[in-house]
């Protein structure tokens, strides 16, 4: 899946965007922080898992911007950030880019052939 | 509301220059990227790239449609990597019309409503905010 040049970071934002979304109970624990914030305790209520296991989840989200989280005491507090969501949007406009510049590829291709221009 | 990329481009050179240019591998290794793909109905190949976080690299493909000189596509998946869900499944289609002694290339990208899946039944399920909904909407309906 190529990418036309576009900032890396928003790139690698992106992708990170899609696979924290990728997983079911990540997409749970989004649903959870829907209306309000809350203590990691709290998030892990509904799920037959454990803390370190719903921890490594909240990194994934949160490396991917979908979450942030404050300290309170010995907790940490998340809140759901939809930003990101809002970039996958240019997704596509990134692939219209990536097929241009090939399409320029192409060209440039031919006409070396015809040139007898050795590749 | 699903859009498809849809790219023309007009080549001086004839169809069968460009067919040539398409379905050899070594010249899609030249301009688009390298490749073990062979012109044959059904044929599983990859195109590899420099991977990235969230990305191997490595788009894997099928000849779904091949009729010399005129139409080639291919299936275009991606994702993670082994084990990851995949978060591209869409298909390439390359259309060859003969424009004068050159040739129309009509290049069409489509089946992003996965990435749209993805993102609509995970706000759809998750019921977000009307704000949210309001906001991503029109983005959801572009895609």
């Amino acid at each position: 899946m190529p990418r036309a040049s576009s900032a890396p970071g928003k790139r690698a934002d992106r992708d990170a965007v899609f696979r924290a979304l990728g997983d079911p109970t990540r997409r749970a624990i989004l649903d959870r922080l829907r209306h309000r914030e809350r203590r990691v305790t709290e998030l892990c209520a509904p799920f037959a898992m454990s803390q370190p296991a719903i921890s490594q989840h909240l990194k994934v989200l949160t490396d991917a911007g979908l979450v942030s989280a404050t300290r309170a005491g010995r907790e940490r507090i998340y809140r759901l950030r939809p930003t990101p969501l809002r970039d996958a949007h240019d997704w596509l406009g990134h692939f219209a880019e990536f097929w241009s510049a090939r399409l320029d590829g192409l060209a440039a291709y031919l006409d070396d052939e015809d040139a007898g221009v050795k590749r | 509301m699903k859009r498809d990329l849809r790219l023309e481009r007009v080549f001086p050179q004839a169809p069968e220059r460009v067919w040539r240019a398409l379905t050899d591998r070594r010249a899609l290794g030249q301009w688009l990227m390298e490749t073990d793909f062979e012109p044959v109905l059904g044929h599983r190949f990859t195109f590899r790239a420099k991977p990235r976080p969230g990305w191997d690299g490595v788009t894997y493909c099928e000849v779904i449609e091949l009729e010399p000189p005129r139409r080639v596509a291919y299936t275009w998946r991606g994702g993670a990597g082994e084990g990851q869900p995949l978060t591209l499944d869409t298909i390439v289609r390359f259309t060859l019309v003969p424009e004068g002694s050159g040739t129309r290339l009509i290049l069409e990208h489509t089946g992003f409503s996965g990435l749209k899946s993805v993102l609509v039944s995970f706000m759809l399920k998750s019921g977000w905010s009307r704000m949210l909904a309001r906001r991503l909407g029109p983005v959801i309906d572009a895609l």
